[in-house]
Formats: C-alpha cells, sequence, structure tokens
C-alpha cells in the first residue's frame, strides 16, 4: 500500500437548468414563479416559530414568516429566476433560488447575501464535498466558509475579534440561512437524516468568516487554493473549532511546530483508519503570520512545516488502530502518521484580532475536500431592466 | 392574529420504487458479492462466515470494499462499484454501522436493487432505522436490511463467530434465498 494522496476528481454536481420560458423576468410577469406548497400560518414571529418545529422546518430560533411578498422581495433584489436549479443535493433533492431565498427570508439573511449563499452551497454541493457522507456521519462536522474579497466588508462577514463567532453581524443570519438550507433541502437533521452524537453550535449558524487579506503576508485563500480573485467563498468541513494557545514561541519555526503538534491528536479525523485522508485547516492570527512570514518566505514553506509537526509516531496508537492505519499504508517510513497525505493538504488562512496568541484549528471530515466558488455579483432586477 | 399564507421551505425527491426487489432464489451457481468497507473488523469476519457457507452450498463469492469516496479516488470507487455490480447475481452490502457508513452502504445498496439484481443492505441495530429513512430518501424505500446485534466492532473474532453463526439463516429468509433446489421446493 502507499499513501492515498488527495487529487480532486473531475466529477460535477450537474444540477439541470429549468426549462420554462425566460420571456419575462423575475420581477415584471404574470406568471407565478414561485412553486413552492404555500401553507397557511400566523404572521407573527413566535407563532410562526412554533408553527415551523411542528412542521420540521426550524431550528428552534425566531424564524421570520416566508410570506410570498417578502420571497417576492428577497429576489427583486436580485437577478435570479426562483425556479432555476443550483444544485442537486444528497438524495437528488433539488436546490433551487427559491427555496434558497424562502430559508434565507425565515433566517433573516439581508437581500445582498443571496450570491454568497448560492456559492456557498455550490460549493458544498461538488461531489468532493462529500455531503453525503458529511450529512449521514456520527460525527459533529458541519459545512464552514471562508470569504474573500471586498464582499467581505460589503456584508459584515467578520475576519477580525472574533471571526468564527460572536461578533454581532448580519453574517450569523447569512450562515444560519446555509445552515436552514442543510436541514430543509440537503437533509442534515439529528436524529432524522444525521446520526451525529453531539452535534455542534456551529450546526445553527455555521461558520461564515473572512480572510483578513490586508494583514496576510500570502494571496488571498481562494486565489492560493483554486486561482479565483475577488469575491470567493471557500467551503471546508470542520469538526468545530480547537484554539492553540502560544504565549512562549518567538519565531516561525516555535509558533509553527506549537499549531503542528497541537492539531495532531490521536481521535482526530485524519488520524482515523475510517478514511484514508483528510485536509487540516487552520486560522492563523494576523501577529503571528506576520512573524511566521519574517522567517519563511513562501506559504508553501510554512504548510510543509506545519505538516512535519502535525503527525504521530505509530506506535502511539492502539494495536487495532495502527493496524489499520498501516493497511492503509499510511505510517511512513519514519515511523509516523502524518495528519494529511501532503504539505498542500494544510489549509491556511489568516484571521482573527491583534490580540494574536492564539491558532484556530479546524479538523476536517476526512473525505471532504475544500471547495472554492466565485461569488457572483448581484445585479438587481430593476437595475439591470434600465 | 392575521393569517397568512407562507411557502414550504423543504426540499425531497418525489419519486419511490417500493418493491424488494427480485428474490435470491437457490444460492447454487450464483455470484455473490459481499462489499466490505475499511473500518469494521467485524464485517469482515461475519462476511467470511457467510461466504464459506455460500461457497459450500456452490456459490462464487467476490468481494469489493469501499474506501474514500471524494477527489479522484472516489470517482475511481464509483466506477469500480458499477463495474463490480456488473458482475454478481446477488449482493450483500454492509456494514451500516456509523453514520456515514450507513449512508454510503446504502447508497451503494440502492444502486444494486436499482440495477435489478436481489439486493440486501446489512445494519446493526442502532442504525436499522436509519437505514430505511436513507433508503427512501434515495428513492428505494423498499431496500431489504438484515439487522445485526449492536454493538458488534466491540466484540473480539471469538465473539463474532457466533453471531454470524446465528444470524445466517435470518439472511437467508430476508434474501429469499435458498441453499438448495430440494430446500426451495420445501
Amino acid at each position: 500500500m502507499s499513501i492515498h494522496v488527495i487529487k480532486p476528481s473531475s466529477r460535477k454536481n450537474n444540477a439541470a437548468k429549468a426549462l420554462v420560458s425566460r420571456d419575462c423576468g423575475p420581477t415584471g410577469c404574470e406568471v407565478d414563479w414561485l412553486t413552492s406548497i404555500r401553507v397557511e400560518a400566523e404572521d407573527d414571529i413566535t407563532a410562526f416559530t412554533d408553527f415551523s418545529l411542528e412542521k420540521g422546518w426550524g431550528d428552534g430560533l425566531p424564524l421570520v414568516p416566508p410570506t410570498e411578498s417578502r420571497v417576492r422581495t428577497f429576489l427583486s433584489g436580485n437577478d435570479r429566476y426562483p425556479d432555476e436549479i443550483i444544485a442537486r443535493m444528497p438524495d437528488s433533492s433539488e436546490c433551487t433560488v427559491e427555496k434558497i431565498v424562502i430559508n434565507a427570508v425565515m433566517a433573516g439573511a439581508p437581500v445582498e447575501s443571496l450570491e454568497l449563499i448560492i456559492a456557498a452551497i455550490e460549493a458544498i454541493a461538488e461531489p468532493d464535498f462529500e455531503l453525503y457522507g458529511v450529512n449521514a456521519t456520527t460525527a459533529p462536522v458541519f459545512p464552514a466558509f471562508v470569504v474573500n474579497g471586498p464582499v467581505r466588508d460589503a456584508l459584515n462577514i467578520p475576519y477580525s475579534y472574533g471571526c468564527a463567532g460572536g461578533v454581532a453581524t448580519k453574517a450569523n443570519a447569512i450562515g444560519r440561512a446555509i445552515r436552514l438550507i442543510m436541514r430543509n433541502v440537503a437533509g442534515q437533521v439529528a436524529g432524522t437524516t444525521s446520526q451525529t452524537t453531539f452535534g455542534s453550535p456551529g450546526r445553527l449558524a455555521s461558520i461564515l468568516m473572512g480572510e483578513w487579506e490586508e494583514k496576510s503576508p500570502w494571496a488571498p485563500l481562494a486565489e492560493r487554493r483554486a486561482g479565483v480573485e475577488g469575491n470567493a467563498v471557500t467551503a471546508f468541513s470542520t469538526m468545530g473549532t480547537m484554539n492553540v494557545l502560544d504565549t512562549t514561541s518567538t519565531g516561525a519555526d516555535a509558533f509553527l511546530e506549537m499549531i503542528g503538534k497541537s492539531v495532531a491528536y490521536p481521535g482526530a479525523n485524519c488520524f482515523s483508519p475510517s478514511m484514508e485522508y483528510s485536509e487540516m485547516t487552520i486560522g492563523i492570527n494576523p501577529i503571528c503570520a506576520a512573524i511566521i512570514a519574517k522567517g519563511l518566505r513562501s506559504i508553501e514553506d510554512v504548510q510543509e512545516v506545519i505538516w512535519k509537526y502535525a503527525s504521530l509516531p505509530a506506535d502511539f496508537l492502539q494495536a487495532y488502530h495502527r493496524e489499520q492505519v498501516e493497511a492503509q499504508g499510511r505510517i511512513r517510513e519514519d515511523g509516523r502518521i502524518y495528519a494529511t497525505p501532503e504539505p498542500k493538504d494544510i489549509v491556511l488562512f489568516v484571521c482573527g484580532g491583534l490580540g494574536g496568541l492564539h491558532a484556530l484549528g479546524l479538523h476536517s471530515f476526512g473525505s471532504s475536500l475544500s471547495q472554492t466558488r466565485p461569488i457572483a455579483r448581484a445585479v438587481p432586477a430593476a437595475i439591470a431592466a434600465e | 392574529m392575521a393569517q397568512v399564507k407562507v411557502l414550504d421551505p423543504t426540499a425531497s425527491r418525489q419519486d419511490d420504487n417500493a418493491s424488494r426487489g427480485p428474490d435470491a432464489g437457490v444460492i447454487a451457481g450464483k455470484r455473490i458479492g459481499f462489499r466490505l468497507d475499511q473500518i469494521w473488523r467485524c464485517w469482515d469476519w461475519i462476511s467470511e462466515v457467510w461466504a464459506a457457507k455460500l461457497e459450500a452450498a456452490g456459490a462464487q463469492v467476490s468481494y469489493w470494499r469501499s474506501t474514500n469516496r471524494s477527489g479522484l479516488e472516489g470517482e475511481e470507487q464509483a466506477q469500480s462499484l458499477d463495474a463490480w455490480l456488473q458482475t454478481i447475481d446477488i449482493a450483500i452490502l454492509g456494514l451500516a454501522n456509523c453514520g456515514s457508513c450507513t449512508g454510503w452502504t446504502v447508497r451503494d445498496s440502492v444502486a444494486a436493487a436499482n440495477s435489478g439484481i436481489p439486493t440486501v443492505a446489512v445494519a446493526t441495530a442502532n442504525f436499522e432505522e436509519f437505514a430505511h429513512v436513507l433508503a427512501k430518501r434515495g428513492g428505494r424505500s423498499g431496500l431489504r436490511v438484515y439487522v445485526l446485534p449492536y454493538p458488534l466492532n466491540e466484540l473480539s473474532r471469538e465473539e463474532v463467530h457466533p453471531v454470524a453463526e446465528a444470524y445466517f439463516e435470518g439472511l437467508l429468509s430476508l434474501m429469499g434465498a435458498s441453499l438448495t433446489r430440494e430446500e426451495q421446493a420445501a
């Protein structure tokens, strides 16, 4: 057996486009473009939230009733047809613009966020993201997102203090919209279509954060990973956040040693025999990034050093565990098992407050591979028609 | 309080095949395929026991092992699964013993059943209901799911062996299979 390296497949999520006539646009048409079943409910947030829980639509937090008027208003701020199929989700359910908008309205997401949500859904629906396994697993995993480009500021996507959670911003509502789509369309409902043993707070509003590109010594994540410049979103699966505190290191290698060794623990999915490979996403704070960049020339060098430290000696594992990963050819000549097959699989980005001191570990779910998509520029129909 | 019409935020596939698919019939002379994975050693052990019994009854047994389902490897897995299903007459797929492995066991089982061959997915008790939910969401609610006790992988090989022995007859029954023509006639 040899190391299973990660190579992207040529498979794509083939979402068939709608075949309806485009004789009239999203806003100026007599045709009823909205095809979802109408259900009678009270136009009151508390009553509708209770109603949604009964229907299995909600997450327990307050929801805005997705009336036809609210859905149409949201659509009119963009230039998408509601019947456009954005992706086929696990088990072939169709995720249309209409379903995305209904869930976005319920979550209270801003009208301007539609293209970001669409790009995020496109990313997690790619076969290499392996949403089927992400949904079903006993793990707490959920899709999380790093945003690049000017859209970060336009939508108040946090990339500084508290970027991984807790900042007062409508980015939380955007993340929640994605989570409601995961629940209502993609099928990630704990105890029903997801066997997650513990779940995660990230399954409520996800983690939607930006990269602090202006403080990064390296090119933006989307550019490095996928050659996408400007507005883009990178989706990756994560088990949650792991904090790495370092109050003592003084140079690049020391910081990276602390990060690499900290993320490498036997129970991490990257060492599980259930999957031969995994990516590892790590957020580096701007202060630390600047120090690292003084010592190491390129991001590839940084990945290489973290990769070297993010490993375990094989004899550290119990016998059954060791035998299974050995059968997969994952024990190298140096007697160690590495968290990822290659340094390139260490996914790095810069974020966080200027207090420094901490790194952000975001362990992946094995075979789920990060995906980057450009974010289209929304042109509201009213403007486009002029 | 004002009543309004709201739009349903959910979507799911609407088609379903509630058929169990064809019975396996007489085992002798049939090509029987076992889908294995790389997590559950207990399933390897049980498959060995069942395969020996099926071979003794005149069947040919082959194996296909599920690994990673993403990237180039996942693409190759999908192709090799399709090719393997072309070479067998009966499919026994496992093991649904965790969340994602239940997902992929059921997805591969639905593919086998949809190819028209007698198919049974094997699950442990704690994942039985989940397997049926996923089969329905996959458009094949009639999928046969055979249930083994849970926990299973936590047992030693010596402890798993009698489970394999005890559950073989039940497997044949659910598959609509018989070891010999005489048995089938009876």
